[in-house]
């Protein structure tokens, strides 16, 4: 290339990198006047246009230079991100191929083309390359790649476990076929262990980690040395390791709990299971002697470190829990005199109830003896480490209340006291910065808790009134306390106030990667707050932000799988690719999917480009295998082990929706959607651009999709509430119903793919790629005219005409009840009900499509329906709106601070408890007009 | 009492705990990976014996200090470390530590560090160890102190934008903390006088 056309073209990378598509674009139209051949003007535009989401133009041009074969380095790259822009990862490395075996000692273009395999996930030929390319170049860490490729194969789910082994061995001989040691680099020696330990070929990993470079590898890796103890482990050496540990805790005063761990194995370690009665003897002698040493050990470590490590003191305790569970016990009291020595040493420790949790499991005369010491605890408190105790000291107390302990009365006694408490505690942080958490916070969360739980035994919505007020005043004492956030956010929904849910959950700052894992907090079954019927895009908005962190993670993790290769971090490469699937085939992601769908419905006008698009997505979730990220352990749970915790308490309905509930929603829409698009797969094949989603070895998967749709799994329905239930068998006998029909009216695909070939060539000017329209030409003659006669029109089913007045029944029944959620509930499910009934019959809207099919008492018995549907929600309708204008008014906030009778004194006064009501009752009257208006005006849109 | 292992990426999915305390950032997933696809003997976790995630650090190794974008934990800095420098100024810098709120006082940041010291010495042959605190933040700075840091200089502004709060200069100035490694036997990477030696924060970056 000229210098001069170079300088030419350094705009155009500028105005890439501002993302001044356009500018971008014009500037490339300027120079291919001058170079119409120049391959990356070519490639430049085709990345401005797919930028720019003119898919149709940037592919033709795309094509064309994938056509020339490019080499450059600069062409190869813009088009990479070309092809990433298009999701044609396979073309990637069939371009990257082509170049290398044009240029076949062009390093670099090797190593691009095997990482375009790994960007693709096609391990095998990666393997391939890394192969060819060690012999040609002779690195060696080109023979680690194709090490690596192998076990990345081995462990894809799409490779058949009888191959696993077999692609084991083959990293195993390339390994050792190395001229280096792999302990020259901490990293391949870990892949070499890795391998060794999936071989079971202890012996050799023993024998390499046992001598003095890997030891010393094992000294300052922690990676290694989890692998060094597992293969330990799996040697059956746990003897062995619990000499090391010791020497480890003893000489260089170690304390990682897993040392701890491993010497507790020991001492365990000969009671393997033996037939011999007389060996098990002696075995028992023997385990007895070793618990007596390693009781001394701890016992040493606990006093030498006294509280500034807790791990001696912890020892024992696990250590006489192991000793009770293998009957091997001397003194029957010494478990709680631990308990106890653990509480005097650590009870001013935040984490002390924590710790305990897996001893608290007591019973009888140990129980009695626990809480009485446990109820000894002081309740005066003048510093904070007592107030730490006094805490740890009640969370210990709920832990192992029994049901009869947990009587209404008993519970309104411990909110009162933890209240009380909890004022007289925020004394002690009276000075902190408004950046620290109070310590008494913790109280204000056991007052919640037992708050919930008195909500759960008495269905009084007023105690959930007191929570929202008493945790609410936390939030002003302490306002980084994430935790109050949360069970108010939990209880908000509760509560019918979505907006104050979502001010919480705003106010937490939730970033990236924890929208993943968090936005189940907000999004969950959120159609049912959803004002997207009236033009509120809120929870719309929260959706798409919270799917962002996919985006990322499919345009970021690959690049930083390919920088592990190049700075030969194995240990990281499974890792990434598992947090990469993971994430990518998130459970919580498609949960989202689904509920944005079912507000966009509401919102958008229902077309067939809207069912086709949704269609696509919706088949290539089905198809997933997905992993649940939620992160449902981060609400703090003091509930005692008798009752269900504090997250399965304060779910929205009572249910957690997870697999059963995504399989469900999305097998009844993709059926719906289905049947209302022209697309069958042959048309889609044709349409779709881009790689497809990898298949699964899962038999599951290879039941026609068709089948698969139609299967109703009790399992999965149970995590469905009653009214969801109403809605799916309902949305089953519709399609049951309809199906005959679509198949009999739907346009032959010929005919589908002319018509989006014209359509396409009308928007873009370019013709349909891929698409021979001559060839369909001769297909789409017979169009119109039918072998077969139209089936006959039958009567619509039974659950389908009353399915409407059934949930007129229902409403009338939830109506009025203190929270407005199961209205809400029941009325947007009919709202969706009817947007269903609209997506099934939108193809029955043309008249003429009616009359050559024949389908005129089909269509007459759909007005029926939808009259009778429309009725129905035009009252609910209203009656929701009735409903909010009681809310929001003086009488409703008295009532509500009537209701608050537990928290209100001196400090949470009458004033506080009134300004709580006014935003509890506003955030009703929102959502009950808002929704209420929203099934009127989807009334109005549908009416015909 | 907790278990010291190796960062992995799928923490992310767990680190909820400590990453919703104000002090820790989260940051894109682009920079845990990149740490960890550069220097993962360089970032651990502490978990405690129910898998529930107590802390976590990091640090990276190089010749000069890197512009740091990372807002250090107020009380305890967050540990993520690298490896910085050449010749005598290639060291290790500790680049996140981080400690839940209710696991704190508990020692955890001390044996993060003593890992990342460690690693830092035996494996890359770092001088130093470095690390950037807010003036104001004497809880930590007393705590770096007893692990044998002291101060090098003072970046001025170098936690920029948040204005003059309470602390005034001391909110928005940092300590560069240095602690010499087993190779510089001499310290020659710390002075006595480093509280008196300001530099801007462009001269770190």
């Amino acid at each position: 290339m000229s210098a001069a056309l170079d300088r030419q073209i350094r705009p155009i990378y500028d105005a890439l990198d501002t993302s001044s598509n356009k500018s971008a674009i014009v500037a490339c139209n300027k120079l291919l006047k001058k170079h119409p051949k120049n391959e990356l003007i070519k490639a430049l535009k085709a990345l401005a246009l797919v930028r720019s989401q003119k898919v149709e133009e940037s592919l033709i041009l795309c094509d064309e230079v994938l056509d020339m074969k490019p080499t450059n380095d600069a062409v190869l790259t813009a088009m990479m991100h070309v092809l990433r822009g298009l999701g044609r990862h396979k073309d990637m490395v069939l371009m990257f191929e082509e170049a290398y075996k044009q240029q076949p000692n062009n390093e670099e273009l090797g190593a691009q083309t095997f990482f375009a395999n790994i960007r693709a996930g096609q391990w095998k030929s990666a393997q391939q390359i890394a192969t060819r390319m060690y012999k040609q170049f002779q690195e060696d860490r080109y023979l680690y790649w194709s090490v690596i490729s192998a076990v990345l194969q081995a462990n894809d789910i799409t490779t058949p476990s009888s191959m696993r082994t077999l692609l084991y061995k083959l990293a195993h001989r390339l390994t050792t076929s190395s001229p280096t040691p792999s302990y020259q680099n901490t990293d391949r020696f870990h892949l070499h262990l890795s391998i060794l330990r999936e071989l079971e070929l202890y012996g050799d990993a023993h024998k390499l980690l046992d001598s003095d470079v890997g030891k010393a590898i094992c000294a300052t890796s922690l990676s290694c040395n989890e692998l060094r103890r597992d293969i330990w482990r799996l040697r059956g050496l746990s003897k062995e390791e619990g000499e090391l540990a010791e020497a480890r805790i003893v000489d260089k005063k170690d304390r990682n709990w897993l040392e701890f761990l491993s010497v507790l194995d020991a001492t365990f370690s000969y009671l393997a299971p033996s037939p011999d009665p007389e060996s098990s003897s002696s075995a028992q002698a023997n385990c007895s002697a070793h618990v007596t040493r390693s009781q001394e050990l701890f016992q040493r470590i606990a006093e030498e470190d006294g509280q500034a490590d807790r791990s001696g003191l912890l020892a024992l305790l696990e250590l006489e829990k192991r000793v009770r569970s293998h009957g091997l016990s001397t003194d029957p009291e010494r478990l709680v005199k631990l308990m106890q020595q653990y509480f005097e040493k650590i009870g001013d420790k935040a984490c002390c109830f924590e710790d305990l949790k897996p001893y608290l499991e007591l019973e009888e005369n140990d129980l009695a003896q626990w809480t009485s010491y446990s109820e000894s605890v002081s309740p005066s408190f003048t510093t904070n480490n007592e107030l730490r105790r006094l805490i740890n000291s009640h969370k210990l107390l709920r832990y192992n209340l029994s049901s009869s302990e947990l009587t209404v009365e008993a519970e309104i006694a411990r909110v009162a006291l933890y209240i009380q408490q909890y004022l007289e505690g925020l004394k002690l942080g009276a000075h902190l910065p408004s950046t620290e958490l109070q310590i008494a916070d913790d109280l204000a969360l056991l007052a919640g808790s037992v708050l919930v739980n008195l909500w759960k035994l008495t269905s009084e919505e007023q105690y959930l009134l007191n929570a929202v007020t008493l945790l609410e005043f936390a939030i002003t004492k302490s306002k980084q306390s994430f935790q109050t956030r949360l069970l108010l956010i939990r209880i908000y929904r509760l509560l019918g106030a979505p907006s104050l849910a979502l001010d919480h959950y705003r106010a937490m700052g939730i970033k990236q990667v924890q929208h993943d894992t968090l936005s189940h907090f907000l999004l969950s079954r959120a159609s049912t707050f959803s004002l997207a019927s009236t033009g509120d895009l809120t929870f719309i908005t929260e959706c798409l932000e919270s799917t962002q962190i996919y985006l990322s993670n499919s345009q970021e993790t690959a690049d930083f799988i390919v920088r592990a290769f190049t700075s030969e971090k194995y240990s990281q490469i499974p890792e990434f690719i598992a947090f990469e699937d993971r994430l990518d085939n998130s459970l919580q992601r498609d949960i989202v999917k689904v509920e944005h769908l079912r507000m966009r419905i509401a919102h958008e006008p229902i077309t067939s480009d809207i069912i086709d698009m949704e269609l696509i997505e919706l088949k290539f979730i089905f198809d997933r295998t997905h992993h649940d990220n939620r992160d449902f352990d981060i609400i703090a749970n003091y509930q005692p082990r008798a009752l269900d915790s504090i997250n399965t308490q304060t779910l929205l309905f009572g249910r957690k929706e997870g697999l059963g509930w995504l399989s469900t929603f999305l097998k009844l829409y993709i059926r719906a959607f289905q049947q209302g698009s022209d697309l069958d797969d042959t048309v889609e094949e044709k349409l779709l651009i881009g790689d497809r989603p990898k298949q699964t070895v899962d038999p599951e998967n290879h039941v026609p999709l068709r089948e698969r749709l139609l299967q109703r799994i009790d399992e999965e329905l149970t995590e469905l509430t009653p009214e969801e239930l109403l809605f799916i068998d309902y949305a089953r006998a519709l399609a049951d119903w309809l199906e005959p029909y679509h198949d009999y009216t739907r346009p032959p695909p010929s005919v589908v793919l002319a018509e989006a070939a014209k359509q396409t060539e009308l928007k873009t000017g370019y013709p349909l790629k891929g698409v021979d329209l001559q060839a369909l030409n001769g297909l789409t003659n017979g169009h119109g005219k039918k072998d077969e006669e139209p089936p006959a029109v039958t009567e619509p089913p039974e659950l389908v005409v009353k399915y409407f007045d059934n949930v007129k029944t229902r409403f009338s029944g939830v109506r009025g009840s203190s929270s407005p959620v199961q209205a809400l509930h029941v009325a947007t499910l009919a709202q969706e009900a009817l947007l269903l009934f609209t997506v099934e019959t939108l193809r029955f809207k043309s008249a003429s499509v009616v009359k050559v099919n024949k389908l005129g008492a089909l269509v007459a018995s759909f007005k029926t329906i939808r009259s009778n549907a429309i009725a129905v929600l035009r009252e609910i309708s209203a009656d929701l709106v009735k409903q909010s204008e009681a809310e929001g008014t003086a009488d409703k906030r008295k009532a509500f601070v009537d209701g608050c009778t537990i928290v209100i004194n001196t400090d949470i006064d009458h004033d506080f408890a009134l300004n709580t009501a006014k935003k509890v009752t506003d955030a009703r009257k929102k959502v009950l007009e808002g929704v209420g208006k929203g099934v009127g005006r989807v009334c109005t849109a549908y009416a015909h | 009492m907790s278990i010291l292992r190796p960062f992995k990426a799928s923490d992310m999915f767990k680190f909820n705990n400590i990453n919703l305390d104000i002090w820790t950032e989260t940051y894109g997933i682009g920079f845990y990976l990149s740490y960890l696809s550069r220097w993962p003997d360089l970032c651990c976790v502490q978990e405690a014996p129910s898998g529930r995630m107590m802390g976590y650090g990091a640090s990276s190794i190089s010749i000069r200090c890197l512009h740091m974008t990372v807002s250090h934990h107020f009380r305890k800095p967050p540990v993520i470390g690298k490896a910085e420098g050449s010749g005598a100024e290639w060291h290790g810098h500790v680049t996140a530590l981080t400690v839940a709120p209710e696991y704190r006082r508990l020692s955890l940041a001390r044996k993060m560090m003593g890992l990342l010291e460690m690693v830092s010495d035996e494996i890359y042959k770092g001088f130093f160890v470095d690390l950037y605190v807010r003036c104001a933040n004497h809880v930590a700075i007393d705590m770096y102190e007893g692990l044998g840091y002291s101060v090098y200089r003072r970046v001025r502004e170098y936690y920029g934008s948040m204005g003059i709060g309470k602390g005034g200069r001391d909110e928005e100035d940092a300590f560069d903390m240095r602690k010499p490694l087993s190779r510089d036997p001499n310290r020659r990477s710390v002075r006595a006088n480093g509280r008196d030696m300001v530099v801007s924060a462009h001269d770190v970056s």
